[in-house]
C-alpha cells in the first residue's frame, strides 16, 4: 500500500497556506521520515494527509485511490492508522479495554477482535502481563508500547507516526523506535515526521525534508549520511 | 477599550459629544414626564438593572469572574441597610453606606477564600453563598421579619427634597447621580493601570502572573468594588421600594440571572452596554407585560441567541447604534 | 434514640439519598464527559414529571410506563438539545465554554420553566401515590411508595453503571472524556458520543423527575429544588465523579433525615449548603478525590 500526497497546499487558515505544493510518497513496506525544522509544516503535513485538514489544492492517495477529506473511521476502513503525538492512552481504562477500543471500527466482529486481540498479546508479552491494569499506571515506555499496539489491531496496512519521541525520557526513546522498526519488519508502509534527525535517519529507508512549508531535499538514507549536518546547518 | 468601547486614547469631541446627549436624556426625559409615574419607575428600573450589569460586567468582563451569586450581594447591601435603619435608628441616608460596605466586606471575604479557584467554582461558591445568606435572613424572623417581610424607612428629607416616596422624582435623580459617580469609577478602574491589568489576567494569566503582576490581588480589588457599590444600590433599592423579603424572586438566582442578561445582551466587557440593555431589556419587558410568561421566555431565548451567535451582546451592533 | 426511631430515619435517609444520587448522577455524568454544568437540570426533572402526569394520571397506565415514557422522552429531548444548540456552541466557543455553556443552561432553564407555565400553567399535578400502602415491620414503618423510590433508583443507577462500565458503547464515552483526540483516531465519532451523553445525562434527569412526582407534582417549579439538591450532590461528589455522586447522595439524604430530626425546618440546607461551599472552598474536586487532585 503506497500512501501518496501529492502537490499540496494547505494550511489552517484560507488565506495562509502553511505548504505549498508539497509532495510524498511512501513506498510499500518502507519506512519513510519527514524531517525539518519547526515551522516547516511536518505535522500540517501529516493532518493533511489524515483528513483534519482540508488541502486547498492537491490530493492524497493510498494505493491510487483519493482519500482526500475521508473521515477517521473511513481511513481506517482503508487500511490508514494514525499515531497522534504525546500520550494517548486512555489513563483510566485497563491495557484491555484501551486494545478493544483501538479495535473499535471492528467491534461487532467479536471473532476478529478476539484475534486481534491475541496477536497483540502474543507480539507484547508485556502487555499481555498487565492486560487487566489501568493505563495510566503504566511506565512512559509501556504506554507508547500500549499505543502501538492499540495502532495495530485493525490490521491496517498503512501507520502514520507524529513525532514518536515527543515527551519521553531519553531511555525510553531508542524502545520506541525499535517497536516502530519491528512494525516495519512486519510489512507495514510507515510514515514517520520526527524532530529527532538523526534518530530518524537511523530507522528510515527514506527521507524527505520539508523547509518553510515546502519540498527541500529526498532521497533514499544512504544519501544523507554524509550531508546531513550541512542540511541541519542550513536551518539555523 | 475605555468607557464608550472604543480602543482610542482618552476621549475626543465626538464622544463627549455622545456622553452628554445620553445624560441629557436620561435628565430630560423623566423631567418632561414628571407628572407620569409610571415613566419614572420605568427609568428607576432601568437605571437599577444597569448599573448592577455593569457591576456583573465588571466581574464577568473584565475579572473573568462568574457571580452567580450576585443577587446575594443585593441582598447583603439592601438588608445591611434596611436593618441598620430598623434596629439602630440611624440616619437611613448613612445606612446606605452600612449596606454598601456590609456588601463589600461579604465581597472581600468570599473573594479571599474563593479567587484562586476556577471561574466556575466561584460561580457556584457565590450561588451557595447568596442561598444561604438568604435562608439565614428567612430563618431568623426575630430580627429580620424573615418572610413577614422588613418595611424600610424612605429616605429623610434633604436639601428641601421630599423623599416620602409619594413624589419618585428625587428617588429617580438620586439614582442618577449614584449612577453617574460609580460609572464614572468603574471607567476610569478599567482603563487605569488597574483596568489594562484585569484585561491582562483575562487573556492570560499564567503570563501575567510570570511578569510579576499579582493576578489575584486585582481579582480581589475587581470583585470587591463591585460588590461594594452593588450593594450601595442594593441598599438604595431598599429604601425606594419599602419593603423587603428574602424570597428567591427578589434575592435567589431568578434576580442573579436578570442582570446577567442585561450584563451578556449588553456585551461583556463594555460597560457602557449594560446601561443600554438595561433600558432595553426593563423597556421590553413593560411593552410585553400582557404576553405575560411569554415575555420571560423571550428573555431566555435572547440569552441564549446572544450566547450562540452574538457573544459580543449589543456591541457587536455598535456600528449600527453610533 | 429509641432503635426503631433510628432505623426510620437511616430508611428515609437511603430513600431520600437514592433520589438525590439518581438526580446527582446525571449531572456528574453532563460534566464528566461535556464539561457542561447544566443549570437546565431542574427543567428536564421537570418534564420528566409532567410526562410522568400524563402517563400514570391522564392516561392511566401503570406507572412503570410512566418512568420509561419519561425516559425516553428526555433522551430525546437531550438529544436534540445537543444537536441543535450545545454543539453549535461548541464550534464556536473557545476557552470559556465552561462558563458560556452553563449561561446558554441557565437560558434555556428560562425557557422551560416559562413555557411550561404557559402551557400547563402553575397549578400542581401530583399523584398521591405510586403503590398504595405501607409495611410494618416491629416498630419501623415502611412506606411502599419509598421502597419503590429506593428500588428503581438503585435499578436505574445500577444499570448505568453497567452501560458505562461494560459495554462498548459506555466505553467509547468514557474513552471520548479522557482523551477525545485519541478516540477520533481510532474512528470513534466523538460528536455522536457527546449527543448520547447528553440524552442519558437528561434521560436520569426525566427518569428521576418522573420516580418523584409523589414527592414534587409536576409544576413549572417543579425543577428547581431539585436542581440544587443536584448541584451539593454533584460539588460534594466531585464533578464528573460518579461513583462520588452516589456515595454524596446518600451522605445528604442522611444528613437530611437526621437533620430534619434535630433541627428546625430551614436551617438544614443552610448547613448543607456551608458544607458545599467548604468544599469547593478546600476540596473542590469533591470529598472522595484523592488528595491534591484538581478538578
Amino acid at each position: 500500500m503506497t500512501l501518496e500526497a501529492k502537490n499540496i497546499t494547505s494550511g489552517y487558515v484560507k488565506e495562509v497556506p502553511v505548504l505549498t505544493d508539497v509532495s510524498v510518497v511512501a513506498k510499500e513496506g518502507t519506512l519513510t521520515g519527514i524531517i525539518g525544522p519547526n515551522g516547516a509544516g511536518k505535522s500540517t503535513l501529516l493532518k493533511t494527509i489524515y483528513g483534519y485538514l482540508h488541502p486547498s489544492r492537491g490530493d492524497v492517495l493510498h494505493d491510487g485511490q483519493s482519500i482526500k477529506g475521508l473521515k477517521p473511521d473511513q481511513m481506517l476502513g482503508q487500511g490508514i492508522a494514525h499515531l497522534i503525538q504525546g500520550h494517548s492512552v486512555f489513563p483510566a481504562m485497563t491495557v484491555e479495554e484501551n486494545l478493544e477500543l483501538g479495535g473499535w471500527i471492528i467491534k461487532h466482529d467479536r471473532k476478529t477482535l478476539d484475534r486481534a486481540l491475541d496477536k497483540v498479546y502474543e507480539h507484547y508479552p508485556v502487555l499481555k502481563n498487565k492486560r487487566r491494569m489501568v493505563a495510566g499506571t503504566l511506565s512512559g515506555g509501556e504506554q507508547r508500547t500500549l499505543e502501538i499496539a492499540r495502532l495495530t489491531m485493525t490490521h491496517p496496512r498503512t501507520i502514520l507516526i507524529d513525532e514518536p519521541s515527543v515527551g519521553l525520557m531519553p531511555i525510553l526513546v531508542d524502545t520506541v523506535y525499535e517497536e516502530i522498526i519491528k512494525l516495519k519488519e512486519l510489512g507495514y508502509t510507515i510514515l514517520i515526521v520526527d524532530q529527532k534527525v538523526h534518530k530518524c535517519l537511523d530507522v528510515v529507508d527514506y527521507i524527505y525534508v520539508l523547509r518553510l512549508g515546502r519540498n527541500s531535499h529526498h532521497g533514499p538514507k544512504e544519501k544523507f549520511v554524509d550531508t546531513i549536518e550541512d542540511i541541519i546547518r542550513e536551518w539555523i | 477599550m475605555n468607557l464608550l468601547g472604543s480602543s482610542q486614547k482618552g476621549m475626543n469631541t465626538f464622544r463627549y459629544i455622545k456622553v452628554a446627549l445620553v445624560l441629557a436624556f436620561l435628565i430630560a426625559v423623566p423631567w418632561i414626564w414628571r407628572d407620569n409615574r409610571f415613566i419614572t419607575t420605568i427609568f428607576i428600573s432601568a437605571l437599577m438593572f444597569g448599573i448592577w450589569g455593569v457591576m456583573y460586567d465588571l466581574q464577568i468582563g473584565y475579572g473573568g469572574l462568574i457571580n452567580f451569586g450576585f443577587a446575594g450581594f443585593i441582598c447583603a447591601g439592601a438588608y445591611g441597610s434596611a436593618l441598620a435603619a430598623h434596629h439602630y435608628e440611624i440616619n437611613p441616608w448613612f445606612c446606605m453606606l452600612i449596606g454598601a460596605v456590609a456588601s463589600g466586606v461579604l465581597g472581600f471575604l468570599t473573594g479571599v477564600v474563593t479567587l484562586r479557584l476556577r471561574g466556575i467554582f466561584v460561580g457556584l461558591a457565590t450561588w451557595f453563598l447568596a442561598e444561604v445568606l438568604r435562608l439565614t435572613i428567612s430563618n431568623t424572623p426575630g430580627y429580620t421579619r424573615g418572610m413577614l417581610g422588613l418595611t424600610v424607612k424612605p429616605l429623610p428629607d434633604v436639601f428641601g427634597l421630599n423623599f416620602s416616596r409619594a413624589e419618585l422624582l428625587p428617588y429617580y435623580y438620586l439614582l442618577l447621580i449614584l449612577v453617574i459617580i460609580i460609572f464614572a469609577i468603574a471607567a476610569f478602574m478599567v482603563s487605569s493601570r488597574i483596568g489594562l491589568s484585569f484585561k491582562a489576567i483575562r487573556e492570560d494569566q499564567l503570563a501575567t502572573e510570570t511578569l510579576g503582576l499579582s493576578a489575584t490581588k486585582y481579582k480581589l480589588i475587581n470583585f470587591t468594588t463591585a460588590c461594594f457599590f452593588t450593594g450601595l444600590i442594593g441598599a438604595y433599592y431598599a429604601h425606594y421600594i419599602g419593603i423587603l423579603t428574602p424570597d428567591t424572586t427578589e434575592f435567589g438566582v431568578p434576580r442573579t440571572v436578570e442582570v446577567l442578561t442585561v450584563a451578556y445582551v449588553g456585551g461583556r466587557g463594555t460597560l457602557w452596554g449594560s446601561i443600554l440593555a438595561g433600558f432595553i431589556l426593563i423597556g421590553f419587558q413593560e411593552y410585553f407585560r400582557q404576553l405575560g410568561a411569554w415575555r420571560l421566555v423571550m428573555y431566555g431565548a435572547l440569552l441564549i441567541a446572544v450566547m450562540i451567535y452574538a457573544p459580543k451582546g449589543l456591541s457587536s451592533f455598535k456600528k449600527y447604534i453610533w | 434514640m429509641e432503635l426503631s426511631i433510628f432505623v426510620q430515619l437511616i430508611v428515609l435517609g437511603l430513600v431520600r439519598g437514592s433520589m438525590y444520587a439518581l438526580m446527582g448522577v446525571g449531572l456528574s455524568l453532563i460534566f464528566g464527559i461535556m464539561e457542561i454544568v447544566n443549570f437546565a437540570h431542574g427543567e428536564l426533572f421537570m418534564i420528566g414529571c409532567y410526562i410522568m402526569y400524563f402517563v400514570a394520571a391522564m392516561l392511566g397506565l401503570p406507572f412503570p410506563l410512566g418512568i420509561l415514557a419519561s425516559g425516553v422522552g428526555l433522551l430525546i429531548v437531550g438529544i436534540l438539545l445537543e444537536k441543535g444548540l450545545i454543539s453549535t456552541l461548541r464550534k464556536k466557543a473557545g476557552r470559556d465554554w465552561l462558563m458560556d455553556s452553563f449561561v446558554l443552561t441557565i437560558g434555556l432553564m428560562v425557557v422551560f420553566q416559562n413555557l411550561a407555565l404557559i402551557i400547563f400553567g402553575s397549578i400542581q399535578r401530583g399523584i398521591p401515590n405510586l403503590v398504595a400502602g405501607q409495611i410494618v415491620i416491629g416498630d419501623v414503618v415502611f412506606i411502599y411508595d419509598h421502597l419503590v423510590i429506593l428500588s428503581v433508583a438503585l435499578l436505574t443507577v445500577g444499570l448505568l453503571w453497567y452501560f458505562v462500565k461494560y459495554t462498548s458503547l459506555g466505553k467509547a464515552i468514557r474513552a471520548t472524556s479522557q482523551h477525545s483526540e485519541a478516540a477520533q483516531t481510532l474512528g470513534i465519532d466523538v460528536s455522536r458520543m457527546y449527543t448520547i451523553s447528553f440524552g442519558i445525562g437528561a434521560a436520569l434527569a426525566g427518569i428521576a423527575g418522573a420516580l418523584l412526582i409523589t414527592l414534587f407534582p409536576a409544576n413549572p417549579n417543579a425543577g428547581m429544588a431539585p436542581v440544587l439538591k443536584s448541584f451539593v450532590v454533584v460539588i460534594l461528589g466531585g464533578l464528573g465523579n460518579i461513583k462520588g455522586a452516589i456515595a454524596a447522595g446518600i451522605l445528604v439524604g442522611l444528613i437530611e433525615a437526621f437533620a430534619m430530626f434535630f433541627l428546625a425546618g430551614g436551617w438544614q440546607n443552610v448547613i448543607v449548603f456551608s458544607i458545599v461551599i467548604a468544599v469547593l472552598v478546600f476540596k473542590p474536586a469533591g470529598l472522595f478525590a484523592p488528595a491534591g487532585e484538581r478538578p
